[in-house]
């Protein structure tokens, strides 16, 4: 089908694109970061199509449904927010040369989904709603901005250290970085984007869970997990109005936020059972 | 405070417990523990299933650990004594907090300092001086036009002895309140879940097509009764090709005094809702009304026909044991996984000794063969009652937990992508005759943000010509 090959492409892509990112790092080369930006935006470009393409096959199919119920497919659309958010995060934030840290996970991601089934199941009646875009796409948003707030918090302790021991260490790997104020600063930004979208998610999820299931919250293990990291993000954002809590500390809320939130999307799945295991 | 001094000092001590239980619950160290805190608490409750029968937990734990678990309340946590203290304690730091900063935040809406004078002048970041070759009322309609952009909300002008003005705009006065939205919505989301859990209630009912109900169990073991009844005229559910299924869908009536007043086919998603009570499509399930059962002998030839109603043992013909309907399934699961398809469970009650247990396969007529024994059963006819089984909820607290959750969300939008911003413009006419502008701002959130759009006012306010 050609929604598979599609997505094989946008695959091979997104691998070229963390080379080229990782490669940005090594040679500090601007040339090397453009054509990195420009093949990860060739990689959301590819996959859009691959999307695109795998929607309009299901209405062939007479099935008709959007691409985004089970496993594999929430994976490759994980993988295609990620880059996506990435990309505008980079331009507006200038933070290319976070990109070796953030630009392997839509690789990943796509090489991990790659291992599941693929083939286009129509839907069982739970899934069928008008809810599901918006909540699924929230979710994915507000998941995909706390990856990027991940990967500069992790950057931001390298960083802090490297800062605290050589403070004018001119031309060195680290100097190439953004500075770890600039850093932190991102990182909250990109958080202070996930939050509203987590929430939103969450919201929708217990306004579609109250028509299909006749209760908004159930204690169901993932709406647990989305409630666990909506209180690590909560955390955060209290922590960090405090001074002390700035810098690693904050840092390291967003680290463990992020923890959660993997473990909320794929944990869950595959380790705890509940109402949500459309995906296992 | 008019006081007495001898009072003062017992007072003071007083207050000074007071100040310090004031102090920790409206301390940013407490909120942010306190959510760790929930956090960690909650994923015990993921890791530990919770509200499953107790024979459950004895498959998994050793006998101690479930009696201490269930003495902790573990297995019902999110209803324990401890998490809803914590969240009570939540509660309260919220509200405390809102009440700290209640004041604060009010004051920081009311217009004051309209005036850019010295002292304002010295706290400002961005102040700046421009002079221009102009006639000061043209400089001024500009200046208007210019600042007006960027602040749309109705301007302040205060005269000044000098013969200038002082001009005073702001934009987003109002999003300050963010803090109120955001903070109390968790509160209104919390008085809703405690409406909902008093006022409402969470039940199941089965209902045969053709049959009517008024009334339902709770999940609390009640019986619950309806001022109304329910029918189920029919119920189909359909299954794609694959054996997954596709839709669910009962067709219900309410009925009110013995006349219809709703009907609507209910589906997944698609649920009904009549004077506050809401039916679910969530299972369904059939029961043999009446099963016609072959007597077969081993090589074939057909003994006899037994007809059995649901429930009653009846005797089988030409042979000294009775037989009874015990169950049916639509999707029997056979030993090895796979999917055995419509079955009927049947109970033997032979002469002399157990009763034995045995499913009959409709698709697989000659499948109680391997049972070995003299007779075996097939199905030959099978008269279905179904049943839909809704899912029933009443819960009055719903509206308050929506209600909370707009409110939550409008408030972290504004929280974080708002800002009230001020902004001072003084001109006058200087001793040399020129017209002098000065200008300085501030914003209470996002200040990178605000310098560069400063930068940009200032920038075109010098071009100004």
């Amino acid at each position: 089908m050609t929604n598979s090959l599609l997505f094989g492409i946008a695959t091979f892509v997104y691998f070229f694109a963390m080379v080229l990112y990782v490669s940005y790092l090594a040679f500090r080369s601007e040339m090397l970061g453009k054509v990195a930006s420009l093949s990860m935006l060739g990689g959301v470009v590819v996959e859009t199509a691959a999307i695109g393409m795998r929607w309009y096959e299901s209405y062939q199919m007479g099935i008709g449904r959007a691409p985004l119920t089970n496993l594999y497919e929430s994976l490759a659309f994980f993988a295609w927010t990620f880059a996506l958010i990435y990309l505008v995060l980079e331009r507006k934030f200038k933070i290319r040369t976070v990109g070796a840290f953030v630009a392997p996970f839509p690789f990943l991601i796509m090489a991990y989904a790659s291992l599941n089934p693929n083939d286009i199941q129509p839907l069982v009646p739970a899934l069928k709603s008008n809810w599901l875009i918006s909540h699924v796409v929230t979710c994915f948003v507000g998941y995909a901005a706390f990856a990027v707030s991940f990967g500069v918090s992790f950057l931001y302790l390298f960083k802090a250290r490297s800062e605290k021991r050589s403070p004018k260490s001119a031309g060195s790997f680290w100097d190439f970085l953004p500075s770890s104020a600039a850093l932190d600063e991102i990182g909250y930004k990109t958080i202070a984007i996930g939050f509203p979208l987590l929430t939103i998610g969450i919201v929708t999820g217990a306004f579609w869970a109250n028509v299909a299931w006749g209760t908004y919250w159930s204690w169901d293990p993932k709406e647990t997990w989305s409630l666990i990291v909506w209180l690590i993000y909560a955390a955060y954002l209290h922590a960090r109005i405090t001074r002390g809590w700035r810098g690693k500390r904050a840092a390291i809320l967003s680290i463990v936020g992020f923890a959660a939130t993997i473990f909320c999307y794929l944990g869950v799945n595959l380790i705890l059972s509940g109402l949500h295991s459309y995906g296992g | 405070m008019t006081v007495d001094e001898p009072v003062k000092t017992t007072k003071t001590d007083e207050t000074d417990w007071i100040n310090k239980i004031w102090n920790f619950l409206t301390s940013l160290k407490l909120i942010v523990i306190l959510l760790l805190i929930l956090s960690a608490l909650s994923i015990a409750g993921t890791i530990i299933e919770q509200n499953k029968p107790l024979q459950e937990y004895y498959r998994f734990y050793q006998p101690g650990t479930v009696a201490l678990f269930t003495k902790l309340g573990l297995f019902d946590m999110y209803h324990s004594w401890w998490f809803v203290a914590c969240l009570s304690l939540l509660a309260l730091n919220i509200t405390a907090c809102t009440m700290d900063r209640y004041r604060g935040i009010m004051a920081g809406m009311r217009k004051k300092n309209l005036i850019l004078d010295e002292k304002l002048s010295k706290s400002l970041q961005n102040l700046t001086t421009i002079r221009y070759a102009l006639p000061l009322d043209a400089v001024e309609k500009k200046m208007v036009e210019l600042a007006g952009k960027g602040f749309s909300g109705k301007h302040v002008v205060t005269p000044a002895e000098d013969g200038g003005s002082h001009y005073f705009f702001e934009k987003g006065k109002y999003s300050r309140l963010a803090f109120f939205m955001t903070h109390l919505s968790i509160l209104i989301i919390f008085l809703g879940a405690l409406v909902g859990s008093f006022f409402g209630y969470k039940g199941y009912v089965n209902i045969f097509e053709g049959e009517m109900v008024s009334q339902l169990g709770t999940r609390a073991g009640k019986i619950q009764k309806l001022n109304f009844q329910v029918k189920c005229n029919t119920f189909h559910a359909e299954f794609y090709p694959s054996g997954a299924p596709m839709d669910y869908r009962s067709d219900l009536s309410i009925v009110q005094n013995g006349k219809e007043v709703i009907r609507k086919t209910i589906r997944v998603n698609d649920p009904l809702t009549f004077e506050g009570v809401t039916f679910y499509q969530s299972s369904y399930g059939g029961q043999p009304d009446q099963v016609a059962i072959e007597v077969v002998n081993r090589d074939g030839s057909v003994k006899g026909t037994v007809t059995a109603p649901f429930g009653q043992k009846v005797d089988i013909p030409g042979v000294a044991d009775k037989i009874g309907i015990a169950d049916y399934q639509e999707h029997l699961r056979m030993p090895d996984g796979s999917e055995g398809g419509r079955a009927v469970d049947v109970h033997i009650f032979p002469e002399k000794g157990g009763e034995v247990e045995a499913w009959l396969l409709l698709d697989h007529p000659e499948y109680d063969k391997q049972r070995g024994s003299d007779t075996y059963f097939r199905v030959k006819d099978l008269k279905l009652k179904k049943y839909t089984g809704l899912q029933v909820n009443k819960d009055p607290g719903e509206i308050l937990v929506w209600l909370g959750s707009i409110l939550l969300i409008a408030g972290i939008m504004i929280a974080f992508f708002m800002s009230h911003k001020k902004l001072w413009i003084s001109i006058r006419t200087d001793n040399k005759g020129r017209s002098e502008l000065t200008i300085g701002g501030t914003a209470n959130k996002n200040r990178n943000a605000f310098a560069r759009e400063m930068e940009h006012m200032i920038q075109s306010l010098k071009e100004v010509s």
